[in-house]
């Protein structure tokens, strides 16, 4: 009568179990995130450009009606200066998490954060 | 037995926990700057973008069909939209979409309501504002105001009752030449609304609508919270003066401080006061929650044209309708249940 309550197999089984949960949950976490990875600026609909979030950088957006000048700074971004007659866009500070944008009415731009 | 045993409740664990692995729904947003000259955002929850992006552009699509319709400054072939009826003005009825015999009906009743505060027959008024206020954009060094007669000659001609509907015929005339119709304060909210209530009809859930600060939403996010809609203060557009926390709810604003030009330093907004013939200057803000967004809509832009008294009095005599006020110093004031809905920190 063999009565060995636990198995070298049940160890492993165990063990298995285990590595997938820990696997699960990492892709989970790594899949889903708040903040964004990169600034989406389209200009009329079109996509004019694409720029990471994790390097400080500036940018004129040229459009048909004028010129939007964009910032990157410390994972923030927003308009610092722009030729359109309202200043929306530049009242509208910074914006750094998906769902916030910027927009630039008279010259059709947005600018949105978005993640991969 | 008992290895068969453990091995099913492995499986069954396994399964599950890859089950519970599986992402849930995330956020999807799409902008739009061609429908109603504003901007229109439509986000919502899916589990994949493929679903999002059919959804939104259906949303796309049923709103483009609106803002064609009520587009008073653009002919769009092979469709007779208003700015068809304004052509037609003294000359003959137009056979026109019924959607927009409804919207005008719709905005009789909207006149009747916030006692002429809110009037879709204002065009030719609203028409010489708009003129200046493109040119005075395109041309600061240059703006100018409109010329007080020409806004009294032509305030004239804005008796709504003038604006002639015949249902079974599907036709709108405007027997008076020197009229014309302006639904800038009614489509977007009345658009919102069709569109919103058709998807609900639909089942879906967990997505919102903005067109230019007429927000309306459909049940609540996933996780079953309710959305966080921001509020802007007029004088700081980086940071929301409060948030709102609605669902099934419409949120709309009617704001002085983005649709704007400057004349000698000052500035002159698009809110027209049908009394006074130049821009309401009571309010910075004025925002309405109700579950009707067309309604919503037509009160925000009364507010704005009322003074506090009276459109509280409207505000209270009407179910499931809040709204708050922001004035020139920037005090805010709320109806009796708005507070309810702001999100504390």
């Amino acid at each position: 009568m063999n009565t060995k309550i636990f198995r070298k197999s049940d160890a492993i089984l165990i063990a298995a179990v285990i590595v997938i949960a820990a696997a699960c949950i990492l892709i989970f976490k790594l899949s889903y995130s708040g903040s964004g990875d990169f600034a989406l600026i389209t200009v009329d609909g079109e996509e004019y450009a694409e720029l990471p979030l994790s390097d400080d950088a500036e940018l004129d957006i040229v459009s048909p009606c004028g010129i939007n000048h964009l910032v990157i700074q410390s994972g923030e971004v927003y308009v610092s200066h722009a030729d359109c007659p309202n200043q929306v866009c530049v009242n509208t500070g910074k914006i750094s998490e998906e769902g916030e944008l910027i927009v630039c009415l008279p010259h059709k731009v947005v600018i949105t954060i978005e993640s991969k | 037995m008992k290895k068969t045993i453990s091995f099913t409740l492995a499986a069954v664990l396994i399964a599950s926990l890859l089950c519970g692995c599986s992402p849930k729904e995330k956020r999807f947003q799409a902008t739009y700057l061609d429908l109603f000259d504003t901007v229109t955002v439509i986000a919502g929850y899916e589990r994949d973008k493929d679903t999002f992006d059919s959804n939104a552009a259906m949303i796309y699509r049923e709103l483009s069909v609106y803002n064609q319709l009520f587009d008073i400054y653009n002919n769009y072939d092979g469709i007779s939209n208003i700015k068809t009826v304004n052509d037609n003005a003294g000359i003959a009825p137009v056979k026109v979409d019924e959607k927009i015999i409804d919207l005008l009906e719709f905005s009789k009743a909207a006149y009747d309501l916030t006692s002429g505060q809110v009037n879709v027959a204002m065009g030719s008024v609203l028409r010489i504002w708009h003129e200046a206020r493109e040119y005075g954009a395109e041309h600061p060094e240059s703006a100018y105001l409109p010329d007080k007669a020409a806004l009294f000659e032509a305030s004239k001609h804005t008796d709504i009752q003038n604006i002639v509907t015949d249902r079974s015929a599907g036709t709108v005339f405007l027997p008076d030449s020197s009229m014309s119709i302006d639904v800038g304060a009614v489509g977007k909210g009345y658009a919102a609304q069709a569109i919103c209530s058709s998807l609900k009809s639909e089942g879906i859930s967990g997505y919102t609508v903005s067109i230019g600060g007429n927000v309306c939403t459909l049940g609540k996010k996933p996780d079953g919270t309710q959305w966080s809609v921001g509020v802007s203060d007029p004088e700081d557009a980086s940071s929301p003066l409060l948030t709102l926390g609605v669902s099934d709810l419409s949120v709309v604003t009617s704001g002085s401080y983005q649709r704007f030009y400057t004349v000698d330093g000052a500035k002159y907004h698009h809110i027209i006061d049908p009394d006074t013939l130049y821009p309401s200057s009571q309010w910075l803000s004025v925002t309405v929650i109700s579950p009707d967004s067309s309604l919503a809509d037509v009160l925000s832009t009364a507010l704005f044209n009322m003074d506090e008294n009276t459109g509280r009095e409207l505000i209270e005599s009407l179910p499931d309708t809040e709204a708050m006020w922001i004035d020139a110093d920037g005090n805010t004031d709320f109806s009796s249940g708005f507070e309810d809905f702001i999100l504390k920190d």
